[in-house]
């Protein structure tokens, strides 16, 4: 056994092994891993690695594929005091090279194709057969050492590394688990991305709890989903808003009959509408919906149970643990008093202390304390409430899209200027989706319909604007930057 | 005629190479076919294809076979 002390959640699952050694850890397709042969697995893809000469303090890039592997090597990579840099397997090029460019990984897993001179190793070919090969002797790994760096979308459009560390990452499980109750009997049906903070997260928050994880593709096939909850009688799982409007759209109300089974709904990343949150309680009377706010940054900081909360409906809830502080401070970094508007910042055992790159830090935060973006108020009795977003990232059904993005996409297909910036979703399915307005002479003008093809090869479909204006002019401050709040208007 | 108009909105939509979108292909298979993926399948089939899915079908076109069959169906009625 390798020591671990230094990972809270490597330690939790080897409690787990030494204790239910049999019980079953993760469910994927037909593969079934206890909790004795997950510790054992991660130990083997901690030899490979170390095979490959990963070692503490080098980075791997890891794409986040709902696969055994996967969940061996990011664990592996901890075990070994390496950081896992977790990346959507569907990245665009141009964000898979930024962060291979600035990470410099050891290796690349699960992209099959070579990048660059990036060493590529496809899951399928991960070498798991040293399983009782000797220890390797690692130098004493620190639990505030990185972990993970989670890149995240910049107001700018380039990516901002997250750093998170052994302790952050616990303390974010720690603190979720308290807060809904999670127990090893518990069974959870991932469908959330594992590249994003939430769903990683919640694949941390069971595995540290002792229970039992599913790993389901995605929602898309709500079918399939419906049929993993019956036959492993799951009691929960997470969910971002834009996945609800498309249970709804998709199924109306039947996934209410799984209401007598359902111990916990995570529902979080975006805003859940007023009505929404009715509907779960009137579907879910006896399930907690915990609904969390959060950044990747200081991960799930404020939690509401709307059955608990039912009298607030309209506010974010309170800090999700007596660990993590929450206040609203001025532009100076003040405490503001009690119903006046501010900035939110968190302070706690899960908030970051730092992007990847120093160059990011600035404004960051006001001492110890993250500066969210968002802007709210707290009332008497300790509530938050969110009024506006200083940032100005679009959240298309949780997916966070820079409006830079978009624009420099859009002024290369020879649009003279452009700007774009969030509208509620017509369809009222995905929360916010772009809008761009364009400027160029009249009658020079090319078909929308155009626009929308040459975008198509550029951007992901839901980077992709669904409102265009033409205007005369974009507005500009005296500096240059492009005043978006008066084009909402 | 259908199946391949029906597989090529999916490639597009989702930005992929249309040969990985084989009839057997389903949602949730490949992570680029997600919810959100999806929905604009659902919606661009709609509008180029001059076709509107019955709110209760939708929970059963999981597939590409399907989406090519209710179209099918849809467009011979």
């Amino acid at each position: 056994m390798f020591d671990a002390t230094h990972s809270p959640v490597l330690c939790a699952i080897t409690r787990h092994a030494t204790v239910t050694p049999d019980k079953v850890a993760l469910i994927e397709g037909q593969n079934r891993i206890t909790y004795g042969q997950l510790v054992t697995n991660i130990e083997a893809a901690a030899r490979f690695l170390h095979s490959i000469n990963v070692t503490t303090g080098d980075y791997i890039v890891l794409a986040a594929r709902k696969e055994v592997e996967f969940v061996y090597l990011y664990l592996a990579a901890h075990l070994l005091g390496g950081v896992n840099v977790v990346i959507d397997p569907a990245s665009p090029q141009d964000r898979l090279d930024y962060i291979l460019g600035i990470v410099k990984p050891v290796a690349l897993f699960g992209i099959d194709d070579n990048v660059g001179a990036t060493h590529c190793i496809a899951y399928n070919d991960i070498d798991l057969s040293d399983r009782v090969g000797k220890n390797i002797d690692l130098p004493q790994i620190d639990a505030t050492s990185v972990a993970d760096v989670m890149f995240t979308t910049g107001t700018t459009g380039v990516p901002k590394g997250v750093c998170l560390s052994h302790a952050n990452i616990a303390g974010s499980a720690i603190n979720i688990n308290a807060f809904i109750g999670t127990h090893d009997d518990d069974v959870e049906a991932l469908g959330l991305p594992l590249s994003h903070s939430f769903g990683l997260g919640r694949l941390r928050c069971i595995l540290m709890a002792g229970g039992t994880i599913v790993l389901v593709g995605n929602f898309a096939n709500l079918k399939t989903f419906f049929t993993v909850m019956e036959q492993e009688h799951v009691t929960g799982f997470g969910m971002v808003p834009a996945v609800w409007q498309y249970i709804k759209r998709l199924s109306g109300t039947r996934i209410g009959k799984f209401a007598h089974q359902l111990r916990y709904i995570e529902v979080g990343s975006a805003a859940l509408p007023i009505q929404d949150k009715r509907l779960l309680m009137e579907l879910f009377p006896t399930t907690r919906l915990c609904v969390h706010y959060g950044l990747t940054e200081a991960s799930r900081a404020i939690f509401t149970e709307l059955h608990s909360d039912a009298s607030r409906l309209e506010s974010i809830g309170r800090p999700v643990s007596s660990l993590v502080d929450v206040s609203i401070l001025d532009e100076h970094g003040n405490q503001l008093p009690d119903g006046q508007e501010g900035e939110l910042c968190v302070k706690g055992n899960m908030v970051t202390r730092s992007y990847y790159l120093q160059q990011d830090n600035q404004e960051a935060f006001f001492g110890e304390w993250f500066r969210t973006g968002d802007w709210g108020h707290r009332d008497s009795d300790g509530y938050f409430y969110l009024t506006g977003r200083k940032k100005e990232l679009i959240n298309v059904g949780g997916e966070k899209v820079s409006p830079a993005t978009i624009e420099d996409a859009i002024r290369s297909l020879g649009i003279d200027d452009c700007a774009c910036v969030a509208i509620p979703d017509p369809k009222g399915v995905l929360g916010e989706v772009p809008k761009a307005f364009l400027v160029k002479n009249a009658g020079d003008r090319p078909a929308i319909e155009e626009l929308q093809r040459q975008l198509a090869q550029r951007l992901p479909a839901h980077e992709i604007p669904v409102q265009w204006e033409w205007i005369d002019q974009i507005p500009r401050s005296a500096s240059g930057k492009i005043q978006r709040l008066k084009l909402k208007h | 005629m259908i199946e391949s108009r029906v597989k090529e909105i999916i490639a597009r939509v989702l930005n992929v190479d249309v040969d990985r979108v084989t009839c057997q292909l389903s949602s949730g298979d490949i992570p680029e076919w997600d919810s959100v993926g999806n929905l604009a399948i659902i919606s661009t089939i709609e509008q180029e294809l001059e076709v509107e899915f019955p709110l209760e079908d939708l929970f059963d076109l999981t597939s590409v076979q399907s989406l090519i069959d209710e179209v099918t169906r849809l467009t011979n009625v």
